[in-house]
């Protein structure tokens, strides 16, 4: 049986965009998962009836952190090849390991890209906005999307090369710390962002500027220790005040 | 004004696709989202300063586990438009930061509304995943590609229509009040934003420190350098 050639390989980490197209609760990305599997299913299984069964199968519960989804996609594609060729797992090892990767990548992936990367884009975005009409939201998109994009798109590759050993020990490493060493250049960005909030280009803000500033940090960091209200919610609140405030001035 | 209200309507629809079913790209966060209704209403200024107090809101909300996050993506086209579409129609300059106050409670208040309506998508996609599995057992192959686009097609549309009857709804509801209040409403914007920047700056700081003293550190080291700079650098 041929391998995936690079062509495969592309048009799984394309359709791969489209993971969470269809998400529900029930199955959360599985009907995305088979989509972006197609491609290698269509390669390994010539038989369309047997593709169509396999495929079904793949339509089952899936989740994890949608960016790091390729490389176990990848994986996946690996064992599929295994078992088309009949040396390799059958549906319940392919499901069990499925299971496995998903957790392992959003136990990677979730740290990274939504608790550390995603942020920190955010705040890079904020620190660049007032120097012109596009360069905070160019700066926010290119930060995020240089490792997004990257391991969408390649990650493919590293899965199907590796196979289910991808998300092994030194990919965990290399993750970890770049997750550890993001948060550290991230607690030092919003403190050059809280600087250049109070004395944008050496000149203070007005004392009542400073004042609310530093009074809405303080909220916010006692209302981040528990899960309700929202941000969001605290937000619509202090807005609702300070609406109120002008209508009793 | 017209291609500018199509235009925001259809980054709302867009910005629906990108946050959830299409790339997850960044490119429904309201920075950006803000950033692209501002050249379309061509008025950056205004744009920007409603996209970074939503953005800095929306940093901290993530996509994990069971919760269904807010709708920001809706919410930061729904927010910019609003506040450009209010600051069009009034000649004064206080009229700015009143639509901007009117237009990012506009954005919160569509952030919060629009968690029920992705609740509901979630649910019909259930459906259309047990049609897609099947249709493919019964031997459609194609099943998969019309259920995913189909997927596609619905996010965008319900995103097209929320942000057209929010733009609608908060044009004719905070319309009078920009024209009538905007002296209190520009006071109440100078309390309301840096509250606003602090409640977000605080949540992104959470994130980075994890209760970690060294990281609170070097965050104490940067907000010092860097305020040492701007004050000799400024002068």
């Amino acid at each position: 049986m041929a391998p995936l050639r690079r062509r495969d390989l592309w048009r799984m980490a394309f359709r791969a965009a489209l993971l969470q197209a269809t998400f529900n609760y029930e199955r959360q990305q599985g009907i995305g998962w088979a989509w972006a599997l197609e491609p290698a299913l269509a390669r390994f299984y010539p038989d369309p009836a047997l593709r169509r069964e396999r495929l079904a199968e793949h339509t089952a519960y899936f989740n994890t952190q949608p960016t790091l989804a390729s490389l176990a996609l990848g994986a996946v594609a690996r064992l599929e090849e295994r078992r088309a060729a009949g040396e390799g797992p059958d549906a319940e090892a392919i499901a069990r390991v499925k299971s496995v990767l998903g957790s392992s990548a959003a136990a990677l992936g979730d740290p990274l890209f939504w608790f550390t990367l995603r942020p920190f884009a955010a705040g890079l975005g904020v620190l660049l906005a007032p120097a012109g009409p596009v360069q905070g939201a160019l700066a926010l998109w290119l930060c995020y999307n240089i490792v997004h994009l990257g391991v969408r798109m390649l990650g493919v590759g590293w899965g199907y090369r590796l196979g289910p050993a991808v998300l092994g020990d030194p990919l965990r490493h290399r993750l970890t710390l770049l997750t550890r060493w993001l948060g550290v250049l991230g607690a030092g960005l919003t403190g050059v962002i809280v600087a250049t909030m109070l004395v944008p280009g050496g000149v203070p803000r007005p004392i009542v500027f400073q004042v609310c500033l530093l009074a809405g940090l303080g909220v916010g960091l006692v209302g981040a220790q528990r899960g309700r209200p929202s941000p969001t919610e605290w937000a619509l609140g202090v807005g609702a005040l300070c609406l109120l405030s002008t209508v009793f001035h | 004004m017209n291609l500018a209200v199509l235009g925001s309507v259809l980054l709302g629809g867009l910005a629906a696709l990108d946050a959830v079913p299409l790339g997850q790209t960044m490119l429904s966060q309201p920075l950006v989202t803000a950033t692209l209704v501002g050249l379309l209403w061509v008025d950056w200024h205004t744009a920007i300063e409603v996209g970074v107090v939503l953005q800095l809101i929306a940093a901290s909300t993530l996509p994990v586990g069971a919760r269904t996050p807010e709708d920001y993506a809706s919410g930061g086209v729904i927010g910019a438009s609003v506040a450009l579409a209010l600051a069009t129609q009034q000649p004064y300059a206080l009229a700015r930061e009143a639509s901007a106050l009117l237009g990012s409670l506009a954005g919160l208040a569509s952030a919060v509304a629009g968690v029920p309506l992705i609740r509901w998508q979630r649910r019909r996609n259930e459906g259309l995943s047990r049609w897609c599995e099947a249709e493919l057992r019964r031997g459609q192959g194609g099943a998969l590609a019309a259920a995913q686009w189909a997927g596609v097609a619905f996010a965008f549309a319900v995103g097209v229509a929320v942000t057209s009857v929010g733009l609608a709804l908060g044009v004719w509801a905070l319309g009078p009040l920009v024209a009538h209040e905007s002296l209190r409403l520009s006071r109440a914007w100078t309390l309301a934003q840096p509250l606003w920047i602090g409640l977000g700056l605080a949540q992104v700081m959470n994130a980075f420190f994890q209760r970690r003293l060294a990281r609170a550190a070097v965050f104490g080291f940067a907000l010092i350098g860097a305020w040492l700079v701007l004050i000799v650098g400024g002068r």
